[in-house]
């Protein structure tokens, strides 16, 4: 198969393209477009991979979907849909996740060029490992609302997708979302919280009830309190949330007067939390406010009216005993997982967060603003995602005509910079951070915890989530000694005991590898009695400035990071943001020979920290 | 001028619109919902113009073309099915077209924009044409002018592509981000929160018609301190336009070599016409305008989609008054012409 009319190209571009195989990872929106450029541009070989499937919310953009798509897979609708533009190309759909055996290097080694159209960080880190292992070239790209981003990143050429440190997930101080909330987020993640504790997977992390631990309000006289009922941990003495939920059967208004009533008026008993903040008022539920309110004329979408607290308690009742329907409907022992797309969850989070609000003098909001912060919504357009596909299927035939040099990143801002430019290409390639701990050639990072402390299932999930690693194995250099191995149950029988009962001490080395990603890691230990958790040190740890507000609001997110710690700390990925881009920054005020500054910023779930 | 139509939006509506509400506003939407657009052209560009259009969610849109599919059509108009080669390419689009989104209406028009009279063009509210001539152009320009209705065009030849804007009189409003102190209380000693507030401030932009764009004089010291820098994009669009106007075709990639020495020609005539600084217009730049490439397609489209958005809804400052795409550089600017 050929490009399809000879002339459009010279020659030599039209045989590369008709020799070459590329593949697209990610069939939503991005993904979409890219692959209608590539079959109409005459690409013969082309493979899809996407886990996803279809949703309403995706229809306007994703325009390979039509409504009785619904429910399907995003790979084969969009490869069928594709070959109805040019029946002679071959296409190979995996309704699939990417990160599978299934796609190791030698899969990845068969392509000339693999499109990333990824809408998160976890999957965009491992394509990026397996191209660097493939050496293949990758073409990266993203969108957020009206601003987009194109990118090559290719093994010794330029900087790998993560040669610069991310900025880290936002998030917040426990005692902030358990005690002492001041903002809307603080009810929501409080609020999805509730949800796990109550019909989720269980996490202590996730405590809900007044952390009596909270330095602030330490030696106070709310102390009484915490000698009378708390223990060391922190949490006041009682059961688990979830088993006095089901003790009362989850009877809306027994859990409402613990978490609205009793649990504010034990909050207020702390007394050095309120001696300069406004107190919370503890709510009785037979009388909230908005009870006898009439109706109010609404304009705008019904999920944009604000709830009153009355109605709140009322979408409180009817979405607990939905949730504990479906609840007890599963087997003994499954869980409900947190979806901004079902109805009953997301009035449940709406609900708590207002009612919580309310307690705390803190705005109310509309359930429509709440799925957008509790769900993480980047909003994403048709416009902007074709316009980022075209730039990068144009990149991917400068590529094939043997002009790589020449393809730097190029950036969509939202709106023209101060030259007049909307599309705006960098003016050179970005060269690859010597310290990477990636695609350095010796990839080598410091992971500072507590050796006393940390357990070796805390270890392994630092190479999980720190350092994105799907099966880590670790063996101590020099020794060969293994200390953890991604076979099951070879070192599991460890999993308890603390790096220094297995013998590893400050300074030691440990050599981590993952098959899969044929990615191997030195990672040198270092003592930190403070560090609670474990977070890593790289050679190039310069705090990340925060990100441009202006960029915020162009982006339309409310997360970003916050200029926190810079260091991937011990953040637990959960749902991805679901837009279909997380990278978008771009400083190109003065032209300047420096190499351009750039930035990625992320707007992911939040993570509390114990404090 | 789009109303604002006050009928509150459907459920299916609000779920299928529900990210880019996010994005632009319920009142953005309501404003789509209520406009008409007409799209002259459907090669791939009009093809990228009408999907982001359609998707956008407007009340309707009419695809105008009077032009048989070929072959070459193919390679970048994706509303046409392959079968249909032969057939007008406005009827043959409409099927994906009512595809790729149900709630709006779908008209075509089999004419000659030659043959339509002024009244015509200005019963919508957006005209985007594409694949004309200057003088077709031209006067679809001034028909919207003089009714007050938007006119867009752009084309794409080869991997290079330009759009033009005339919103003529414009009122919009742009959200503007503030940074405010914040204070929690009298004896707040915590640090200071810094919040950010974004107000809506209200704007207007005054267009001029493409000829001004078009016949913007290069001698003028303000014009000529733009040739500094250095991006010859307007000069490629001039030559297109006027081998289209001498030769009633666009270049012809079966004729590639000989297309090019003509489009070469061209470059020297206009060169030495405006006094052009000698190799200003690089070769190169004329050797990548054949057919129409997918992938500028896409990226034309899609800024003179979200444009007609902008256009539309009343939101976000629009591109005044031209946008050209450069694929030698892969720069993409807006510059004003003609003021």
């Amino acid at each position: 198969m050929v490009a399809r009319v000879a002339g459009v190209f010279n020659e030599q571009l039209t045989e590369a393209i008709a020799n070459s195989k590329i593949l697209v990872v990610g069939a939503g929106g991005i993904g979409c477009e890219i692959l209608k450029n590539l079959v109409l541009t005459g690409f013969p070989s082309i493979e899809i991979i996407d886990l996803d499937t279809i949703d309403v919310s995706n229809l306007n953009r994703q325009f390979l979907f039509h409504k009785e798509h619904v429910g399907k897979s995003k790979a084969q609708v969009a490869k069928d849909s594709a070959l109805s533009f040019n029946p002679n190309v071959n296409i190979i759909a995996h309704h699939d996740s990417v990160i599978s055996n299934d796609y190791g290097v030698s899969y990845f080694k068969q392509f000339n060029i693999v499109m990333n159209a990824l809408d998160n960080r976890v999957a965009r880190n491992h394509v990026n490992r397996m191209c660097l292992a493939a050496n293949v070239p990758l073409i990266e790209t993203g969108t957020a609302g009206y601003a987009g981003q194109v990118e090559l990143i290719k093994k010794g050429l330029t900087q790998c997708y993560e040669c610069q440190p991310k900025a880290p997930q936002k998030s917040f101080p426990g005692c902030t979302i358990r005690n002492t909330p001041s903002e809307p987020i603080h009810c929501i993640v409080w609020a999805k919280h509730l949800f796990n504790q109550l019909f989720g997977e269980e996490d202590p992390d996730q405590d809900v009830s007044p952390d009596t631990a909270d330095p602030e309000a330490a030696g106070d006289a709310g102390a009484s309190a915490l000698s009378a009922e708390g223990n060391t941990a922190g949490n006041v003495e009682r059961k688990s949330t979830r088993s006095w939920a089901a003790d009362t059967n989850y009877d809306a208004e027994k859990l409402f007067t613990k978490l609205f009533g009793d649990d504010i008026r034990y909050l207020l008993s702390m007394e050095n939390l309120w001696k300069k903040r406004r107190p919370p008022t503890p709510l009785v539920w037979d009388n909230l406010p908005g009870k006898d309110d009439a109706p109010i004329q609404h304009s705008g979408l019904p999920d944009q009216r604000v709830w009153s607290v009355h109605e709140c308690a009322q979408v409180f009742a009817s979405s607990c005993s939905a949730l504990q329907k479906d609840l007890k409907s599963r087997p003994e022992g499954d869980h409900l997982v947190w979806d901004k797309d079902e109805r009953s969850a997301m009035d449940f989070v709406t609900a708590c967060a207002n009612i919580r609000a309310h307690i705390f003098n803190i705005p109310l909001k509309s359930r429509f603003e709440i799925k957008s912060m509790a769900g993480n919504i980047i909003p994403a357009i048709a416009t902007a995602n074709a316009i980022v596909a075209g730039l990068a299927v144009l990149r991917a035939q400068s590529i094939l005509k043997g002009e790589i040099e020449n393809c730097t990143s190029v950036y969509l801002r939202p709106k023209v910079n101060h030259r007049g430019q909307l599309f705006v290409p960098e003016r050179t390639l970005t060269a690859a951070n010597p310290k990477c701990y990636v695609c350095a050639p010796k990839p080598e990072v410091g992971l500072a915890c507590n050796l006393k402390a940390l357990t070796l299932k805390d270890l392994t999930s630092a190479f999980k989530e720190g350092l994105n690693m799907q099966a880590p194995d670790a063996t101590v250099e020099g020794k060969g000694l293994v200390v953890l191995s991604s076979e099951p149950g070879e070192t599991d029988h460890n999993n308890d005991k603390t790096l220094e009962q297995i013998g590893l001490n400050d300074g030691c080395a440990l050599l981590v590898d993952d098959f899969l990603q044929n990615y191997e890691v030195r990672v040198r230990l270092q003592q930190e009695d403070e560090e609670k958790s474990w977070r890593l040190v790289t050679d190039a740890d310069t705090p990340m400035p925060a990100p441009k507000e202006e960029e915020k609001s162009a982006n339309g997110s409310n997360g970003g990071s916050s200029g926190n710690d810079p260091k991937p700390g011990p953040s637990r990925p959960k749902e991805d943001s679901e837009s279909d881009m997380e990278i978008v920054e771009e400083d190109d005020d003065e032209p300047t020979m420096k190499p351009p500054k750039r930035r990625r910023t992320a707007m992911s779930d939040e993570v509390v920290e114990l404090c | 001028m789009v109303e604002n139509n006050e009928m509150e939006l459907s459920e299916a509506e609000a779920e299928q619109y529900d990210r880019q509400i996010r994005l632009w506003g319920l009142e953005s939407q309501k404003r789509l919902r209520a406009a008409k657009v007409l799209i002259i052209g459907m090669n791939g560009l009009g093809a990228e113009i009408a999907k982001n259009v359609i998707l956008s969610g407007v009340k309707s849109v009419c695809l105008l073309d009077n032009e048989k599919l070929k072959e070459i059509d193919l390679y970048s108009q994706f509303l046409s099915p392959p079968d249909k080669i032969g057939e007008n390419r406005a009827e043959a689009s409409v099927q994906r077209a009512k595809a790729l989104n149900p709630m709006v209406e779908i008209t075509t028009e089999t004419k000659s924009v030659d043959n339509l009279t002024d009244s015509y063009f200005t019963q919508f509210d957006v005209v985007c044409a594409t694949g004309l001539k200057q003088e077709q152009l031209e006067r679809i320009n001034n028909a919207c002018r003089d009714s007050n209705k938007k006119f867009l065009c752009g084309d794409v030849w080869g991997m290079y592509g330009y759009m033009f804007a005339d919103l003529v009189d414009h009122e919009y409003s742009e959200e503007i981000v503030q940074h405010k102190a914040l204070k929690r209380g009298p004896d707040d000693t915590e640090k200071t929160a810094r919040e950010t507030v974004s107000i809506t401030v209200k704007r207007r932009a005054i267009y001029v018609p493409l000829q001004n764009a078009l016949s913007v004089d290069w001698m003028n010291p303000e014009m000529r301190s733009r040739l500094r820098r250095g991006d010859p994009s307007y000069f490629v669009m001039k030559i297109l336009l006027r081998f289209k106007d001498e030769y009633n075709r666009n270049p012809d990639p079966s004729k590639r070599k000989e297309d090019t020495a003509i489009l070469l020609r061209m470059r020297d005539e206009i060169v030495k016409e405006l006094s052009l600084p000698a190799n200003f217009i690089v070769d190169a730049l004329l050797q990548d305008v054949f057919g129409t490439v997918s992938g500028a397609a896409a990226v034309i489209g899609g800024v003179i989609g979200q444009e007609v958005v902008k256009a539309v809804s009343q939101r976000e400052p629009p591109h005044n008054n031209m946008f050209f795409f450069n694929p030698l550089k892969c720069v993409g600017f807006v510059e004003l012409y003609g003021q």
